[in-house]
């Protein structure tokens, strides 16, 4: 486990009044406010540990406690390959910005701000990150009721009238923003100035990649300035997941990441196994594995289509949609459904692979190795595609630490920060894996990464593939353990499974007190799960540590000097998904 | 189109050509917003391919009739999705694709639009989470049917729902 032994840390404890905890699965520094800048700066710069890769920073809401607010800080040192995990709370509902340590802690202050209302003493620009300006409330905080506060009148247009609605819905609804509002968001973000003229793309563009809403301030053809506003589909899906048992989570991170739904899966139902002490069977282990990176492939390629069309080669799009198609009848056949899936479930997966199902994934990845090379013949060497890639970009090893970057991106740049390898879950410790990396860290460089992480991929699921065909009559899932749904069939035909079935759905998987941090290799980065329990059947508060969110920090930093045509390669290249970045 | 075994010439009226040319010839604005559009991207690619049923991407709203609206439409994203519609000529239609578009779906939280007939009017609701291409297609043609039924004049007949009881929702 990568958590770092707080033995070590003791020479600080007097200087800064630190408290350890060491007894849960997460063990942390309690740090008091006043010295947490000092703390954070010192373990970051120390030869001895280097905490300076930024991972996570975030707010727990305990509305009896006082003062209110937790602020919770992780961060990881490439020395010693360990994670650290600091706490300190926020009195006068206040904490110290982070900014003059990390740029990365930007965007995570902002949406402390936003969900929470704590503010932070030295921030730059402190304004909402997902919700717009002049929303009243936070959204977050324990008092703030999910479904929000229905305050206009807001009833269906297709309802004709004087007749009954076609079902029991509410015509109250919750605050829309209106195009003013809109734009004095916009307003808050460039301040204007003379002779040049802020460009707006997005919301709503195909080039976005969904809908990240980017503002340019340009002179000429060349970008002076960028911000990006998010939260154009900001779901509250960490407001819901407090109010649902943690099997009912599961739907949710499919939505989150759509394009690799069953990685997100695999992380969220780690970190719960590992919070609910559950221990997947070895064939459940070897399923998930292939799964994932059958689901790695699949967003790749997703990515390389897209990429390629936004450069303007269209033909690209055509043919790696058609191999998504056939990964996708893969995943269809297996899971039942063919994008957001829900094929895992605590302590192991839903249904045990058909029958011919290794086959069809043997037959695939025979004739996959074969299409990359068609893929690499067409744009590798190419000029055009190497003339729009080729120093874009460039993202330094610094860059990577300052903004807690993580994923191709990072690995581009030449850091070897892969979950699979620092922290294997499921079966990965097993499988046999390269991970390769860049040199310079443009875009060229993540086109490759990600080319031969295919490659890789691929190769994992040769190997699990040939270690599935022997574990043909395992069991796929551990009902035995008492959080874990019995299947079906047990359900159906035995009383004492029905009864265990009906609790865990009905009140939920009681968990025990504690906290816990265990992340996923997403094909974008790093995503983690953060479970506050308190020994309910529903989380206290759950926190998506987003890949996606944390690598789009860095566009404006990238794109300031370049030109338009630029920003669309680079934001290709970083490979956002909507959906995690505003969750 | 009435046409007639008459040495080539056909007969019609203009509002018959009118409605064939719109029905075979829908052509949505390409936005997506979330999952579904990724299905929505699927339906256009290689192996659904709407092109073979004159459904042709646009990037811009004034060239389009069809807004297909994939995926979840969230407060903040609401009033850009109705200048959208706006700027769309006559006569345009509006595909629901999916759970979240039509009736918010599984976010029934403050921050999402429940159900995007909220803002603007739907003519087809396309079910499904996210829908696949398949049921995306069957959409499509059902709106085709909807634009056929219009131009003669007849009511188009809806898929015919169960009647719920009636309910009010509280004043408020």
């Amino acid at each position: 486990m990568p958590w770092i032994n707080l033995d070590k840390l003791s020479l600080f404890k007097k200087k800064y009044n630190l408290k350890f905890e060491k007894a849960g699965k997460l063990p942390y520094v309690e740090v008091p406010r006043n010295k947490l800048l000092q703390f954070l700066k010192e373990i970051k710069e120390h030869p001895e540990f280097e905490f300076k890769h930024f991972i996570d920073f975030t707010v727990v809401d305990y509305p009896f406690h006082s003062p209110r607010f937790q602020g919770v800080y992780i961060l990881f040192s490439p020395l010693l390959k360990k994670r650290i995990c600091v706490k300190s709370w926020a009195e006068d509902d206040t904490l110290p910005s982070l900014i003059s340590l990390w740029k990365g802690a930007k965007w995570a202050e902002r949406e402390a701000w936003d969900m929470f209302g704590v503010s932070f003493e030295g921030h730059e620009n402190l304004v909402r990150m997902f919700m717009w300006e002049g929303y009243p409330y936070h959204p977050l905080r324990k008092d703030f009721p999910k479904e929000g506060i229905k305050e206009v009148h807001l009833p269906s247009l297709n309802q004709r009238p004087g007749e009954f609605p076609s079902h029991d819905y509410d015509e109250y609804h919750t605050v829309v923003p209106t195009l003013e509002d809109l734009e004095r968001t916009e307003k808050t973000r460039i301040p204007k100035k003379q002779a040049q003229v802020v460009l707006n793309w997005g919301p709503l563009h195909p080039g976005t990649h969904g809908t990240i809403w980017f503002l340019f301030d340009l002179e000429g053809e060349v970008v002076k300035n960028c911000d990006i506003i998010l939260g154009q589909l900001h779901r509250g899906i960490e407001k819901l997941s407090e109010d649902i048992t943690y099997t009912q989570i599961i739907p949710y991170t499919d939505r989150m990441d759509y394009i690799s739904a069953i990685c997100s899966n695999v992380a969220y139902v780690n970190a719960a196994e590992k919070l609910l002490d559950v221990e997947p069977p070895e064939k459940a282990k070897w399923i998930r594995t292939m799964m994932c990176e059958l689901q790695r492939i699949n967003s790749h390629l997703l990515w390389l289509g897209t990429f390629a069309l936004d450069i303007g080669a269209l033909t690209m799009f055509l043919y790696t949609f058609r191999e998504r198609e056939k990964i996708m009848d893969i995943i269809e056949g297996i899971a039942g459904i063919r994008l957001n899936s829900s094929y895992m479930r605590i302590g192991g997966v839903r249904k045990d692979l058909p029958e011919g199902a290794l086959t069809v994934i043997k037959h695939f990845i025979k004739d996959f190795y074969q299409k990359l090379k068609e893929y690499e013949a067409l744009l590798t060497k190419n000029r055009i595609w190497q003339k729009r890639n080729i120093g874009i970009g460039v993202i330094s090893e610094e860059d990577v630490y300052q903004y807690g970057l993580t994923g191709v991106v990072a690995r581009a740049s030449g850091v070897p920060y892969d979950i699979r390898a620092i922290q294997p879950t499921d079966a990965y410790s097993e499988v046999d894996f390269d991970v390769p990396l860049g040199t310079t860290g443009d875009s060229y460089d993540r086109y490759l990464v990600r080319m031969e992480e295919m490659r890789q991929s691929a190769r994992i699921v040769e190997q699990c593939v040939k270690k599935l065909e022997k574990l043909k009559d395992d069991k796929y899932i551990a009902t035995d353990n008492p959080y874990v749904l019995p299947t079906l069939e047990e359900t159906f035909t035995s009383i004492e499974a029905m009864v265990k079935d009906f609790n865990l759905r009905i009140y939920g998987e009681q968990a025990p007190k504690g906290e816990i941090y265990l992340s996923g290799e997403n094909p974008r980065g790093e995503l983690g799960f953060f479970i506050v329990s308190q020994g309910e059947g529903h989380p206290y508060r759950l926190r998506i540590r987003s890949g996606a969110f944390y690598n789009l920090q860095i566009f404006p930093e990238l794109i300031k000097g370049k030109t338009i045509a630029d920003a669309v390669v680079l934001l290709g290249s970083l490979d956002p998904v909507v959906g995690e970045t505003d969750r | 189109m009435a046409i007639m075994n008459n040495n080539g010439i056909i007969l019609t009226t203009a509002e018959e050509v009118l409605s064939w040319g719109r029905r075979n010839s829908l052509w949505p604005v390409s936005i997506g917003l979330a999952c579904c559009a990724i299905e929505m991207m699927h339906t256009a690619a290689s192996r659904f391919d709407t092109d073979r049923l004159g459904i042709i991407f646009r990037g811009s709203p004034r060239q389009s009739d069809v807004l297909i609206v994939a995926g979840t439409v969230v407060n903040k994203v609401a009033p850009m999705l109705k200048l959208i519609y706006d700027q769309m000529p006559d006569p345009k239609w509006v595909i629901s694709m999916g759970g979240c578009a039509s009736a918010g779906g599984p976010f029934p939280t403050y921050s999402t639009l429940q159900g995007v007939d909220r803002i603007i009017p739907v003519d087809v609701y396309v079910p499904g989470c996210p829908p696949t291409p398949q049921a995306l297609l069957w959409g499509i043609l059902e709106l085709q049917k909807k634009i056929k039924a219009v131009k003669e004049g007849k009511e188009f007949k809806e898929i015919p729902v169960k009647q719920a009881a009636p309910s009010f929702p509280i004043k408020k």
